[in-house]
């Protein structure tokens, strides 16, 4: 045993230790500030050395303190009023956490698995493009969205999930480092991209360098749209039966709960009360939903991009976290990840298990592309400059999260925010906006490197082992 | 004499643990002074006190008799103390010499008009290096790479850098858990050298049959505090063992005579090869029937590691053949080898093992996570995971603050109960344990012993792979010897001796000729 971890007696009285612990676990809010805590400090110093930076850029050019200090107000004002609350700030923040959302997803499995896949940009890429090829095929046009929108999206999740499982196969067969193949598969990605929307899948009829807009079946909905659509009842049943699904995992989880768990020990009822459960949501939305929008209906600006991507990320986190945390796949990726040896111990098959996570994570790229054709672009179709920097974003929410899937959500609403709010600072303050992109960086290395933010605020480490940081397994080289 | 070391009254605290209560120990000039100790009785918290790396929270420490403190290694270094820690601080790609340098680098460097240039003076480094190795008679290469080094070479390295900082006093943290048995007496060569010499050296071990090997005193720990101090000529195994646990120990394992029933592992001719594709194993056949315990025998690296691996499906088989209980395992993966009903306690458990970030709960399940009831189809039953942690952790004396605890921050002792527990709890046929007790503890090796002869009682077939005698010849009914990856003979246990044994180890067969 090592030094350090020798210090506690084994002589001691277990059930005293056991008692400690205990109220500490059961104390769920003293986790959670744990949780917090860190990256909170984080996001709050980057923004206060942000200021500096700002502060000092100003000084330099006015020496006066005064302007200066002006002009990190209106600064940090203008990002604040440009991502919330101007006209559709807060949404076009929502639309912009979306992708975030996705690919930060695909990053945690990632890194979960033990594998860091820088390649999510070219992924999202390869989404896009396929998204953008089938949902413009003549064969498919007149398909309903109860049919069209689950296969589009798949579509998207093979796309990006079939590009990164050729990285993961040469690691998984040849050991050929993920990151280096990935990096390499993000060029081939961005000019074979290029090359699709310039010539075979151009539209001829446009002027611009883009690919045909998909049909309507295949378009994700933004919100002021819904009452629109909800009049056809396929439309009404596609949504009918997400909400049917989600009060079903709702209901399951419920059950699930230690409280009740003791309460209904019978299996079948429990399904028959899940299931009910589900159909009864169903059925009040189907009947109730189109009605209520032709009625009452909040969303109605038009040009408001929020779209109904975001619920299918919410989705998708809980997707992760379930994947991740309560099925046996997610158990052996995440000990492969973990300790590759005792894995192989423990009979599992590891070439299968990189080659599965990295489908995975690319899959959830794959859908981030998807989205943004089918929801956000203007033209509902792929353009020539269809540039993101999503993907690298990502990495750094991924960690900013430690790959909590909720952590992810909070994390990419902050990224997107930023993104969306640079704009008016910079309009406002004469701030480049690129002070963004140097605040998230400063983000980035308190979270890699808790100890400075110890460090800065005194804290005392606290000597409990936690699954490593997941950077450190993605440079192991094995 | 005088005293080299003396500390009194040392007190260290860490939340809700007192590592050290009122600890007094001395050390005289010129003695080998051994600690003693279970895993977590204080030593290591007293040792790093010594070393600067904790303050204590009361007592006083003298060297030389001065009244003084030590606030950092640098400080304690200074001072004259050295240590050697268990698990070496040494880095693999630099050679002997950089590594002896490194922190204290000499340089020869010259002012010219862009600055101060200068470079690593290794070659005085080296020679100082020669020096030292031929007056302590310690045998280190200074231009050997580090990563090319045996474990006991790379240990002597680590005593080379300690004296190299001129240390008079050598802290020596549980030295022999990495060697076998040779270089630790090799070692033992080493300590009794440098004490002529006119050094000093604490020696922490828990190993009793060390002790008596080269100790002039003997201090004991237990539960943080000193229990007591003897000489070796006063004190007996047995006493010893009692002091360290607190209680009553039994040395040697009761069991009662075998009765091998039928075939349950059957080995022919198998050849394996190791990582750098050497014949690792070369021709090795060899039964075990249910009931009985096969113990196989010999000095770490002749093959026992990848047999184990060869046969638990780790590694492939080149040539021969493996068969479990009528089934062909020769290529059989890892789960197959399993599902047919095995069980194995791998050699690494920090390696192989468990994952050690995991929680204890999820290391218990780590073979057997996708079989009812702990997995429903594709999901994982939690409640059921969580049930068997509890009752395992109870049944087996896990010594964890709760099921979540991470596999990482238990001691050594109990991360190995923690494998014997997941290995033992699934039903099997075939029990295969490889170095089940090394580096552990009196308390916790007699635990696992008996939880081996309980699995034979019950009628498994058990292969014992171990490197320490002591072991082998008190828990196997059968001994197979292995040397350079053969297995040179099979005895009796009743006609197996120590020195029998010690001889086919070192590759003197029965006739007397080396082979």
């Amino acid at each position: 045993m090592s030094n350090i971890t020798s210090v506690t007696p084994s002589n001691v009285p277990a059930k005293a230790d056991s008692g400690r612990e205990k109220r500490q676990g059961r104390n769920p809010f003293r986790s959670m500030a744990d949780a917090f805590a860190m990256p909170l400090l984080a996001i709050f110093t980057a923004f206060l050395i942000g200021a500096l930076v700002i502060f000092f850029t100003s000084w330099i050019t006015s020496h006066n303190i005064r302007d200066s200090l002006n002009t990190v107000i209106e600064a940090y004002l203008g990002l604040f009023r440009g991502a919330f609350t101007k006209e559709r700030g807060f949404t076009e923040s929502l639309v912009a956490t979306v992708p975030y959302i996705f690919l930060s997803l695909g990053l945690a499995i990632g890194f979960k698995s033990g594998l860091f896949n820088i390649g999510v940009e070219g992924q999202f890429y390869i989404g896009a493009i396929a998204v953008a090829w089938a949902g413009a095929l003549p064969a498919l046009r007149s398909l309903p969205a109860i049919v069209f929108l689950p296969l589009i999206i798949l579509v998207g999740a093979l796309g990006g999930g079939l590009w990164a499982a050729i990285p993961g196969y040469l690691k998984a067969r040849t050991g050929a480092h993920e990151v280096i193949t990935t990096m390499m598969m993000n060029y081939i990605a961005f000019r074979l991209v290029e090359y699709l929307i310039s010539f075979p899948l151009k539209d001829k009829g446009s002027s611009a360098t883009q690919t045909l807009p998909v049909a309507d079946g295949a378009q994700i909905w933004t919100l002021s749209m819904i009452p629109a659509k909800l009049r056809d009842p396929l439309d009404a049943l596609m949504i009918a039966l997400v909400f049917a699904f989600i009060a079903f995992v709702i209901a399951r989880w419920l059950f699930d709960l230690p409280a009740m768990r003791n309460r209904i020990q019978n299996t079948g009822q429990k399904r028959l009360y899940t299931f009910g459960f589900a159909a009864l949501i169903g059925v009040l939305i189907f009947i109730g939903l189109p009605a209520l929008s032709r009625v009452w209906w909040p969303f109605t600006d038009q040009y408001d991009r929020m779209h109904i991507g975001l619920f299918l990320a919410f989705m998708a986190a809980v997707f992760v976290w379930w994947l991740l945390w309560k099925t046996t796949l997610g158990f052996e990726l995440r000990t492969v990840g973990a300790n590759t040896n005792a894995a192989r111990y423990a009979g599992m098959n590891i070439t299968r298990n990189i080659i599965v996570a990295m489908s995975l994570s690319g899959a959830l790229a794959g859908v981030a592309g998807a989205v943004e054709v089918l929801a956000v672009s203007s033209c509902r179709c792929m353009q020539l400059f269809f540039s993101s920097g999503y993907g690298f974003d990502s990495i750094a929410i991924a960690l900013l999260a430690k790959n909590n899937p909720f952590g992810i959500i909070l994390a990419s609403f902050l990224w997107g925010s930023m993104r969306n709010g640079a704009d008016l600072m910079e309009l406002n303050s004469g701030v480049s906006k690129y002070i963004i992109s140097l605040i998230q960086g400063l983000v980035l290395l308190f979270v890699a490197a808790p100890a400075i933010v110890r460090w800065i605020y005194r804290i005392k480490a606290e000597r409990r082992p936690e699954e490593e940081a997941p950077l450190t397994h993605g440079w192991g080289g094995g | 004499m005088s005293l080299a070391l003396q500390t009194s009254g040392i007190t260290k605290r860490f939340p809700g643990v007192l590592a050290n209560d009122r600890v007094d120990f001395e050390l005289e000039k010129g003695e080998i002074h051994a600690l003693l100790g279970e895993n977590g009785a204080g030593k290591s918290t007293l040792m790093n006190i010594l070393y600067g790396l904790y303050q204590p929270d009361e007592g006083e420490i003298s060297i030389n008799g001065q009244r003084t403190q030590i606030t950092s290694p640098y400080d304690a270094i200074a001072q004259g103390i050295g240590m050697v820690h268990q698990h070496f601080m040494l880095v693999p790609p630099l050679t002997v010499t950089e590594n002896i340098m490194l922190g204290q680098e000499s340089e020869v460097g010259w002012t010219k008009p862009l600055g101060k240039l200068s470079v690593l003076d290794r070659s005085s480094v080296a020679n100082r290096i020669r020096e030292l190795s031929e007056r302590y008679a310690l045998q280190v290469d200074p231009d050997a790479y580090i990563r090319d080094l045996p474990v006991g070479a790379q240990q002597r390295v680590e005593i080379v850098k300690a004296l190299y900082r001129s240390a008079d006093i050598l802290i020596l943290d549980e030295p022999t858990a990495v060697l076998t048995p040779q270089e630790a007496d090799e070692l033992f060569v080493i300590m009794r050298t440098l004490i002529e010499q006119g050094k000093s050296i604490i020696f922490i071990t828990h190993k009793l049959r060390e002790v008596f090997a080269v100790a002039n005193r003997i201090s004991v720990m237990r539960a943080g505090r000193m229990v007591g101090m003897v000489n070796p000529a006063d004190a007996t195994r047995q006493l010893l063992a009692e002091m360290m646990v607190g209680r009553e120990v039994l040395l040697q394992v009761d069991k009662t005579e075998a009765k091998p029933q039928a075939v349950v592992l059957q080995v022919n001719d198998l050849c394996v090869l190791d990582d750098r594709r050497h014949m690792a194993v070369d021709g090795v056949s060899l039964e075990v029937r249910e009931g009985e315990i096969l113990g196989v025998a010999g000095v770490q690296g002749n093959g026992q590691t990848e047999l184990a691996e060869a046969l638990t499906g780790l590694r492939h088989a080149v040539e021969g053949h493996v068969t479990i209980l009528g089934h062909d395992t020769t290529h059989a993966t890892p789960r197959q080898v399993v599902e047919v009903g095995s069980s194995h306690v791998p050699e690494d458990r920090q390696k192989h093992g468990l994952v050690l970030s995991f929680p204890v709960r999820d290391n218990l399940v780590l073979c057997s996570y996708y079989k009812k009831p702990f997995a429903n189809g594709i999901e994982i039953n939690s409640v059921a995971i969580e049930q068997q942690a509890e009752e395992l952790v109870a049944t087996f004396d896990i010594r964890t603050p709760s099921i979540e605890t991470s596999a990482g921050s238990l001691s050594g002792g109990n991360q190995q109960k923690v494998i014997v527990a997941r290995e033992l709890s699934r039903p099997f046929k075939l029990l295969i344990v490889s170095q089940p007790t090394r580096g552990l503890d009196v308390g916790s090796i007699e635990f696992i012993h008996r939880r081996i002869v309980e699995a034979r009682d019950k009628g498994a077939a058990v292969l014992l792979i171990s490197a320490e005698l002591d072991e082998i010849m008190s828990l196997s009914d059968r001994i197979a010897v292995m040397y350079k990856g053969q297995i040179l003979e099979t005895l009796d246990v009743k006609e197996a001796t120590r020195e029998k044994l010690g001889l086919l180890m070192a590759g003197v067969s029965k006739e007397g000729e080396h082979v």
